[in-house]
């Protein structure tokens, strides 16, 4: 976006601003209602912004020269299942648990995309390694804006392990016929069984190498092993790819057995199914995009009201938008489309910020609006996520990325 | 129409051994408890009339299919022998219009080029989802013409979405023919337009050529009409000179109307300004030569654009050409920028507003089935409420000629009102109950593939069990049959 000259867009067109237009390093955004995701609403508040961070947030107007305003102000927006940033090019061939490699390494910070999520009002998001490997890697936390490197949007490197079950990771893996067995060739796992079986052995051997001690083990080995330990002592959520009831209950007798403390469900649509396990697992739930239909992957059946289900049994609660091109499907409208399946107001936002920030452990900066985090903060033109409201502007580590003001003349 | 009615009876028997048709049939079976002439008093907190200010506290009285009373309850003279629906509670608000669909077609394309003469009747299924869906999202009045995937398609028609047969649902039959300039696959858009042309081409030959046949031989017209069985009686029998305000074919007026040729006549009936066109335009550059095309053959008049969202860069045309349109579509047009390789989005009604063009939202969208969800979204890019309520009720009401019957609660209207849980725009409001022409055909507490896409509950022996066939618990044959309807909606 710093390449876009800030004249000459298509007519009506919503661009994000050229990082240069708007190089004000403080700001101060008056509006109707404060939604801080940190405590009640403040009437008629303020959030100021020094520096890249939330200088104060309060009731009356505030001071300061450069003043922005809004009919409702919210935290920037989280999504732990963007989908973005990775594609199958990135699936490591040569193993199928690459607990140790990181996702770093491989994000595309040129894509379009991050403008599209920018926009609408998804400041960071969680990025994971494509699911064709049982343990894809370790996913990061980045911005969605800013300079196009590591350093600059990059929030927390190792902030989950990624894994997948169900029928993602053998896709397309083939029994070997006619060529060795040991052939590169032929990708395993090729069933969910093998899938599963693959998972455990990974965390067996880790468990298992501990105990004989690593002295003589391979360097590369060492560290896959001592990443899934982390995963045992709690120090690194894993977060799973897991649709239907059955890739579920995988997930969480996984947990059971190997004593995994932080594990989140990821796509989880049938996370309403089975409360009561999922109660007595403490999973934390990722849930896919709202269909109408509510036909999701694997055959898994999205109920409208699963947001509200895992909402009442206090379990840590994500929505996600998978990077949804069509604007009537993004983040803001999963807020609301769990609204209408009985999410209330409060739940929904914290689904969106403070949530997803402290399931991957990023809530010290990002996810709420506190004095001290960073000034990721959307202005929108109506009450969140309602149908009519929509996200005006976004400020992105206290710059303004997405102007109000030039939304309004629309 | 008589072999269309055997037809569907066949099918529903088929049909009868599916849990699924059980739903639809308690749905038409509460609709023919009450027949049209009953009358009927609708309750509201709120009546959002799209006519004037909000009644608050306000009855509906609905005698014989329309509105006879409009106003505050402290006002309005309640029959005391009509049966009340509604409460406090809810928000009554006028029935949503589908401007155009294809949806509820057993399959919505026609591998015929040129189809005039077909008419959609005979493809609608009245079983069919989507009819459900529609009582649930609350459209009351919905257009249904032929898919976009054709050069000039069959004639479409107005249909109310409930009643199990063709006959029942029926509102104006014949009703309206789509265009398509966007190419239909397989051709180029050289090809398609070169088609189109053709169409009218060969109808003025084909015209022309009778009135010469004619004058070289009196009565010839009728001979060929009566040796292929047709009746020349009253209006039929009568000749007409050409109308239209394009080309004309002199000496028509020796014809019988009834002795031109069925496979021509829906033509001339466009050509003279008689039938509704819908001109299907899948990129900007089609804009120009559909304009072009419907004013050499004089339809402009008659004429809805229906728009491809890129569209919108034609929008100074459609402007001049004074055309309506509804967009077919996401209402934000998305592209790459060639040169930055950025995604740009531009908000289409909002151009169509600010060049002052008349456009109706349909719900065929990828995420949605819904006007309200289009409407809302409308307003939250920069629509105001009544322009974006107006683009799903009145303008499509007007766009289907339907202007004074539908649109908005007012005395002499058809009594299509919804019963809302709260405001018609609010994310968390749901249809509770939909009256189409004073019979209640929908309740939210009776639809048990709500609850189940709602709760994931399925009641045993429902619509909602059959559908999830990957379930146990169904027979073999059910499951066959859901299997089979499955592959129908994958050739879609």
């Amino acid at each position: 976006m710093i390449r876009r000259l800030p004249t000459g867009l298509a007519l009506g067109a919503l661009a994000v601003l050229g990082a240069s237009a708007a190089a004000q390093d403080a700001w101060v955004i008056r509006a109707e209602t404060i939604y801080t995701a940190a405590g009640d609403p403040i009437a008629g508040g303020h959030v100021r912004v020094e520096k890249g961070k939330i200088a104060s947030v309060g009731s009356g107007p505030g001071s300061g020269a450069n003043v922005l305003e809004a009919a409702a102000v919210t935290p920037g927006m989280i999504d732990l299942s963007a989908r973005i940033g990775t594609t199958e090019l990135s699936v490591e061939q040569s193993t199928e648990t690459a607990a140790e490699l990181s996702v770093v390494e491989a994000i595309d910070f040129f894509s379009f995309r991050w403008d599209r999520e920018l926009r609408s009002g998804v400041t960071a998001v969680l990025v994971s390694p494509y699911d064709n490997d049982v343990i894809g890697g370790l996913a990061a936390v980045v911005k969605t804006g800013g300079p196009p490197t590591l350093e600059a949007r990059l929030v927390k490197e190792a902030a989950a392990l990624r894994a997948a079950i169900g029928s993602q990771p053998s896709a397309g893996n083939r029994t070997p016929r006619g060529a060795p067995p040991s052939s590169f060739y032929f990708r395993r796992p090729t069933t969910r069984m093998g899938v599963e079986w693959v998972l455990r052995k990974a965390y067996w051997d880790a468990i298992q190498a501990a105990e004989r001690g690593e002295a003589d083990t391979d360097p590369h080995v060492r560290a896959r092993h001592e990443v899934l330990r982390r995963t045992i002592r709690g120090e690194l959520p894993v977060i799973v790819d897991a649709w239907a009831t059955q890739d579920i209950r995988t997930a969480i007798f996984l947990k059971e057995e190997f004593q995994i403390p932080r594990l989140i469900v990821d796509g989880a649509a049938e996370a309403w199914r089975e409360p009561e396990l999922l109660a007595r697992a403490g999973l934390g739930v990722v849930l896919p995009p709202h269909v109408f239909t509510g036909r999701t992957r694997e055959e898994a059946f999205f109920a409208w009201d699963c947001a509200a289900t895992v909402e009442e049994l206090g379990l840590p609660l994500a929505l996600s938008a998978h990077g949804a091109r069509d604007f009537g499907a993004r983040l803001d409208r999963q807020a609301g489309f769990a609204m209408r399946g009985g999410l209330p107001f409060a739940a929904a936002l914290a689904s969106v910020t403070i949530h997803p920030a402290r399931m991957v452990g990023v809530d010290d900066r990002l996810g709420s609006l506190e004095v001290g985090k960073d000034a990721d903060v959307l202005l929108w033109n109506g009450t969140p996520f309602e149908a009519t409201s929509a996200v005006i502007g976004v400020l992105l580590n206290g710059e303004l990325v997405l102007d109000p003001r030039a939304a309004a003349g629309q | 129409m008589q072999t269309t009615a055997k037809r569907l009876a066949g099918r529903l028997a088929a049909h009868a051994a599916l849990p699924a048709a059980l739903f639809a049939i308690s749905l038409s079976s509460a609709a023919s408890a009450a027949p049209a002439g009953d009358k009927l008093v609708i309750q509201a907190g709120r009546i959002v009339t799209q006519a004037g200010p909000d009644i608050l506290d306000g009855v509906i009285v609905i005698e014989n299919g329309r509105i006879t009373a409009i106003g505050p309850s402290s006002e309005v003279e309640k029959p005391w022998d009509a049966p009340v629906l509604g409460g406090p509670e809810l928000t009554a608000f006028p029935g949503f219009v589908e401007a155009q669909t294809s949806d509820g077609m057993d399959r919505p394309n026609e591998n015929l080029d040129v189809a005039p003469f077909l008419d959609i009747a005979d493809s609608v299924d009245p079983v069919a989802y989507y009819f459900e869906d529609c009582l649930r999202w609350g459209i009351t009045t919905v257009n249904i013409q032929q898919g976009n995937d054709c050069v000039v398609a069959g004639q479409g028609m107005i249909v109310r979405p409930v009643g199990l047969t063709i006959e029942e649902m029926v509102v104006r039959p014949r009703f309206g023919t789509k265009i398509a300039v966007a190419p239909k696959r397989g051709k180029s858009r050289a090809t398609q337009l070169q088609v189109l042309r053709a169409a009218f081409d060969d109808l003025r030959r084909y015209l022309e050529e009778l009135v010469q046949k004619e004058r070289d031989e009196r009565g010839y017209a009728a001979r060929e009409a009566l040796f292929q069985g047709r009746d020349l009686e009253g209006e039929e029998n009568q000749g007409r000179t050409m109308g239209g305000t394009a080309w004309k074919v002199d000496g028509l007026d020796l014809i019988p109307r009834g002795a031109i040729d069925e496979k021509m006549a829906p033509l001339l009936e466009i050509v003279e300004g008689r039938r509704p066109v819908f001109l299907y335009c899948g990129a900007a550059m089609d804009v120009p030569h559909a304009l072009a095309v419907a004013r050499e053959n004089g339809f402009l008049a008659r004429t809805t654009l229906l728009i491809d969202p890129s569209c919108w860069k034609a929008s100074d045309l459609i402007a001049e050409a004074g055309v309506p349109v509804i967009l077919d579509g996401d209402q934000m047009h998305v592209r790459r920028n060639p040169v930055s390789g950025e995604e740009e989005e531009t908000f289409v009604p909002g151009v169509l507003k600010e060049k002052g063009i008349r456009f109706a939202l349909s719900s065929q969208n990828a995420n949605t089935n819904s006007l309200w969800y289009q409407a809302a979204l409308a307003v939250g890019k920069g629509l105001t409420r009544q322009e974006a309520l107006d683009a799903v009720t009145k303008v499509p009401a007007e766009i289907l000629g339907m202007g004074p019957e539908i649109g908005s609660l007012e005395t002499g209207k058809l009594g299509n009102v919804l019963l809302l849980s709260g405001d018609p725009l609010r994310v968390t409001t749901w249809v509770e109950r939909v009256v189409i022409e004073g019979r209640e055909v929908y309740d939210r507490a009776k639809d048990v593939r709500n609850k189940h896409l709602l709760e994931g509950k399925q009641p045993p022996g429902t619509a909602a069990e059959a559908a999830e066939h990957d379930e146990g618990g169904e027979t073999d044959e059910a499951k066959d049959k859901g299997d089979a309807k499955d592959q129908d909606e994958d050739k879609k």
